[in-house]
């Protein structure tokens, strides 16, 4: 039995013990352009690159546990926060300051890698936006001009009530003049300048933010959008919407490959619309980066590694956190109906803002994010069912933050925190504890 | 037949030599247990008294997550309600359905082998390639469960995005899997010797007297077997619900309004989401205890009502 | 229902039974095989047919090529014989060990055994998710990770599921046959060899699938202890297919269900054939005419 076992045990193993190892995405075109482009990156520098495409958060857990994490692998903004406290991430900035890398990353992403401590942990190596896409066809056919950055939120509720239509007068609308799915009323909360401070501990309901809640309700009272929990928002159930004619506009991200290489109407792009008499905020979410491992062996040449994936790897190009990139351009060449869509235009407007991300999982302290949304989810599943409407919500605010307040003292009480991020959050809670918290 | 005895003492000398040799076949697996299994599962144990993060040294606690998650934790209950619901419902259903399935699988039709076939199918299908199935089969509006519905003038419900339809939709995706039980169903009613039947028969026993006087007792082992499994599979309910709500959009994990938050889905986020280790394994536990107390009932109830040794005595 | 003797039935009541009992199949089963069917002409769609509403159970043109390009994007050959050794390896190892281990709790009586058969079935009872990571660091501690041994040693010892399941089957099984077997002077494995596999035969075949299907088809195992697209089995293939480029991929779900059929096969396969333990004694039962 042991025999057998050593012979299993032994066909395995690490391999290449001066690889750089590389936890990429687990997409097989992914993994077949990084091993054709690696052999070349590592002629020229002499670093090999091991890929392990395999990947999930229980895994990376265990591998960290066990110390066996790979030398370069990709956190959210939870992950890096918590691996920065504990010190099991390098802070990358001494490698930047003597390398001129680091100005090619704009402003925001670069901004989007940093830790509580002021330690900079991960290298975004994706960005995307927010857009409204529209059926040009419809549009056209209502006499309806196209709309662009002046549009408003009402422009956009008259539009959607002029498209809005019962065709056969049977009670139910065949199509409705809009879809936002409800993970994308964030960013409408940032069009109406709600207050988003970075690293909020607690949970708060600006005036702005209700305001915005109340605004996508009414959409749905009013006929012009369809109830959002009958919508599968994720997947393909929207886009499909836009593309049988079921809905007029679609708000989505930008660029969404599934929207590029399916739809077949007439579609093109708007910006978000923004509020009466604000100035728009528009943005760039990024989706976490990438991190080295505090116990990797040969730090630089990770360094080296990081830096040709998130700049040079093809599979990622042109890749929308670097400053030098045409971003819009390559797009345009990889899909060419897009040249004609706006896309360009409403690439160019996030890119010229700096606007925070304004997603909940990133806006929210990554040491509350769960045990707020946690709490806070079922309220909104609630409100969509409408078995409480935004008073409510508003109401219940200050009960959450009191249990967040409590699970971060819990944190704070028991985990294996540096101290430098265990000061950084206690003066975080001292400075923003709600006054009717506990 | 149930007046023998299962203990082996009671036999004649050919059985009583028997003392260590037992150990010694039982040996694969109580090395494997003392090996791989009793370390992971003690270290847990040890790890719910203590308010291990995910990385980070544990720290004692003592009893403070039990006492945490039974007193001021109302998504514990919340979960557990959840599963309770779920265990009472699938348990009851997936036995009476596979053995249902099994009897009608063993009828004398051509093609018996195809259909059984077909039975099985969804039981190895990949549930996670499947859940675009089942996020298609349930949709509100076009899905292919409503569209039947409507068939019958019937305006359905939202299912998954329902607080009190996601769980029964769930139990309807489960049931479809229950191709193995029927399968072990099927293994056991070949044990069933046809010469009992024949002579009930010959009795005049009608169909359904030979069902409840012969099969069932015949096949009791199986009945609790499955009967066992199904609980503790379903106090473990997880994958479903996970694949299910979480590609609804992000965190919609549990929802809606945590209709199908399960019991381990909820110690899954604790653990993994929240990186709270200690009060996760406090968790698990505690689901361990239930599920050992009520399989412990379940085989206590069952003893005097499961028949071993078909034919024994006859 | 009440029919003294079956055999005694006229002609006409067999045949409406009979046709019933059809019937009935064919509703049922049909309902089976609808995630079957839905892959299949899924898999002959094109990119968004998967999602078109309402769903073109008979596509307007048969994609084929999705099968061709669910080959040529994987290393398919390579997974497949990965996944081959792991599952064969697996199965006769279940078999070996849970036969052995299931006839010790079935038919010794020795210290502990009721106890260490309670402790058995309560090693199922803790979710896994709180053991994976304690588990995960003995296999690196053993040198292991990134080798098929942490996905074949287990079954070495035997799966708790499979020896209750064979211990249920051992049990129905009298005990006359064996003790005279004894009495003739023939060993205890001689005993279990030729006594009790013979009459365990369809508890064996179940006991086979299972193992199978349970490798096969096993995804969570491959993903944490595999780190080498080398080493890939066929599940960890589907998720290649599955998940997208950081951000901006497509699921190419035609292709992906191409691909699962694909994995289906062997399973529908080796569940065709194994019934054959299945059939013997058919002739009892309600439907006999």
């Amino acid at each position: 039995m042991c025999a057998v076992a050593l012979l299993l045990g032994g066909c395995g193993g690490g391999k290449g013990g001066d690889a750089v190892t590389y936890q990429c995405g687990s997409n097989a075109l992914e993994i077949q352009a990084l091993e054709r482009d690696i052999p070349a990156f590592t002629k020229r520098t002499g670093i090999g690159i091991a890929l392990n495409p395999f990947n999930g958060d229980e895994k990376l857990y265990a591998m960290v546990a066990a110390g066996q994490e790979p030398d370069i692998f990709t956190v959210n903004n939870v992950l890096r926060d918590r691996f920065a406290s504990e010190g099991r991430i390098l802070d990358l900035r001494p490698f930047a300051e003597k390398d001129p890398f680091a100005d090619r990353l704009l402003a925001s992403a670069r901004a989007d890698g940093v830790s509580l401590d002021g330690g900079w942990y991960s290298v975004s190596n994706w960005a995307f936006t927010v857009g409204v896409y529209y059926n040009r066809a419809l549009f056209a056919e209502a006499g309806i001009a196209p709309p662009d950055s002046t549009w408003t939120w009402d422009d956009m509720v008259a539009t959607a009530r002029r498209l809005t239509r019962d065709a056969n007068g049977d009670g139910k609308t065949d199509r409705y003049g809009v879809f936002i799915g409800s993970h994308f009323i964030e960013a409408f909360e940032q069009m109406n300048h709600a207050p988003l401070p970075r690293e909020a501990l607690f949970l708060s309901l600006s005036p702005e933010a209700r305001d915005v809640y109340v605004r996508y309700l009414a959409l749905m009272q009013d006929g012009l959008m369809p109830d959002t929990r009958r919508v599968q928002a994720m997947g393909m159930q929207a886009p499909q919407m836009l593309e049988n004619g079921t809905v007029a506009m679609l708000v989505e991200a930008v660029p969404n490959t599934n929207l590029f290489e399916t739809l077949t109407i007439d579609w093109a792009l708007a910006p978000l619309p923004r509020f009466a008499g604000k100035a728009p905020r528009y943005f760039r979410s990024h989706s976490g980066g990438l991190a080295i491992s505090a116990r990797t062996r040969h730090p630089q040449r990770a360094w080296e590694a990081l830096k040709w994936i998130v700049s040079g790897a093809s599979v990622y190009q042109p890749n929308p956190v670097l400053r030098d990139a045409d971003f819009a351009g390559g797009w345009e060449r990889k899909h060419a109906r897009l040249a004609a869509t706006g896309f360009r235009d409403v690439w160019r407007l996030a890119e010229q803002q700096e606007g925070g991300d304004p997603r909940y999982f990133v806006r929210f302290s990554s040491f509350t994010m769960a045990p707020i949304l946690e709490r806070f989810q079922p309220l909104l599943d609630r409100l969509w069912s409408r078995s409480i409407g935004i008073d409510e919500l508003a109401a219940a605010v200050p009960g959450i933050n009191a249990r967040v307040a409590k699970d971060l003292e819990n944190t704070l009480a028991t985990s294996a925190m540096k101290p430098v991020f265990r000061d950084a959050l206690r003066r975080q809670l001292a400075g923003q504890r709600p006054a009717d918290g506990k | 037949m149930g007046r023998v005895s299962r203990d082996g003492d009671s036999r004649g000398n050919a059985m009583k030599s028997g003392r260590w040799t037992g150990l010694l076949f039982v040996s694969p697996w109580l090395a494997g247990f003392l090996l791989l299994t009793a370390g992971p599962m003690l270290y847990s144990l040890y790890l719910s008294f203590t308010s291990a993060s995910m990385l980070s040294a544990p720290v004692w606690v003592g009893a403070d997550n039990y006492a945490a998650i039974v007193s001021e934790d109302p998504l514990f209950w919340i979960s557990l309600t959840n599963t309770a619901y779920y265990v009472g419902v699938f348990v009851p259903l997936s036995v009476v359905l596979s053995l249902a399935l099994a009897m009608l699988l063993r009828a004398r039709v051509r093609g018996l082998r195809v259909f059984r076939t077909l039975f099985f199918l969804p039981s190895v299908t990949n549930v996670v390639a499947v859940a675009v199935l089942w996020l298609w089969i349930f949709n509100p509006d076009f899905g292919l469960l409503n569209s039947a519905l409507r068939v019958f003038g019937i305006d359905g419900p939202l299912w998954m995005q329902s607080e009190e339809w996601a769980k029964p939709a769930l139990v309807v995706m489960s049931l479809w899997g229950v191709g193995g039980m029927t399968l072990i169903f099927l293994a056991a009613l070949q044990g069933v010797p046809a010469e009992l039947h024949e002579a009930a028969m010959l009795d005049g026993a009608g169909a359904a007297r030979r069902f409840f006087a012969i099969t069932l007792p015949m096949i009791s082992p199986s009945i609790l077997f499955n009967t066992v499994m199904s609980l503790i599979g379903s106090f473990q309910v997880f994958t479903q619900a996970f694949v299910m709500t979480g590609t609804v959009q992000p965190g919609s994990e549990g929802g809606p309004n945590n209709a199908t938050l399960f019991y381990v889905l909820y110690l899954y986020k604790k653990a993994f989401q929240e990186f709270r280790m200690g009060y996760a394994s406090a968790l698990a536990w505690i689901l361990f205890l239930l599920t050992v107390g009520l399989t412990w009932a379940l085989l206590r109830l069952s003893k005097s009502r499961v028949h071993y040794e078909a034919g024994h005595g006859r | 229902m009440a029919d003294r003797h079956e055999s005694a039935q006229p002609a006409w009541i067999a045949v409406l039974r009979a046709s019933g009992v059809y019937l009935l199949l064919l509703g049922a089963s049909a309902l089976f095989a609808v995630p079957v069917l839905w892959m299949f002409s899924s898999s002959l769609q094109d990119l968004a047919g998967v999602y078109r509403q309402p769903f073109a159970w008979v596509p307007s043109v048969a994609h084929w090529e999705n099968y061709a390009r669910a080959v040529t994007l994987l290393p398919f050959a390579r997974f497949l014989a990965n996944t081959a050794f792991i599952t064969v390896l697996n199965v006769l190892f279940t078999v070996a060990s849970c036969t052995l281990v299931a006839y010790g709790f079935a038919r010794f009586s020795f210290p502990g055994r009721d106890l260490l058969f309670s402790i058995c079935l309560g090693t199922m009872m803790l979710p896994g998710h709180v053991t994976m990571i304690p588990m995960y660091i003995v296999y690196a501690k053993l040198g292991w990770v990134d080798s098929f041994a942490p996905l074949i040693v287990p079954s070495l010892f035997g799966s708790p599921f499979s020896i209750f399941l064979l211990r249920q089957f051992f049990l129905t099984i009298p005990r006359d046959c064996d003790e005279a077997a004894l009495l003739d002077g023939a060993g205890r494995l001689r005993v279990l060899w030729s006594v009790i596999l013979p009459q365990a035969k369809p508890a064996l075949a179940t006991v086979v699938i299972f193992a199978f299907i349970g490798s096969w088809n096993d995804f969570f195992g491959p993903l944490v202890y595999i780190n080498s697209p080398e080493r890939a089995t066929l599940t960890l293939g589907l998720n290649m297919l599955k998940s997208q480029v950081l951000g901006s991929g497509t699921v190419e779900w035609n292709v992906l269900m191409a691909a699962s059929l694909l994995v289906l096969l062997p399973n529908i396969v080796l569940f065709f054939f194994a019934q054959k333990h299945f059939l013997r004694g058919m002739n009892i039962g309600a439907y006999r005419a």
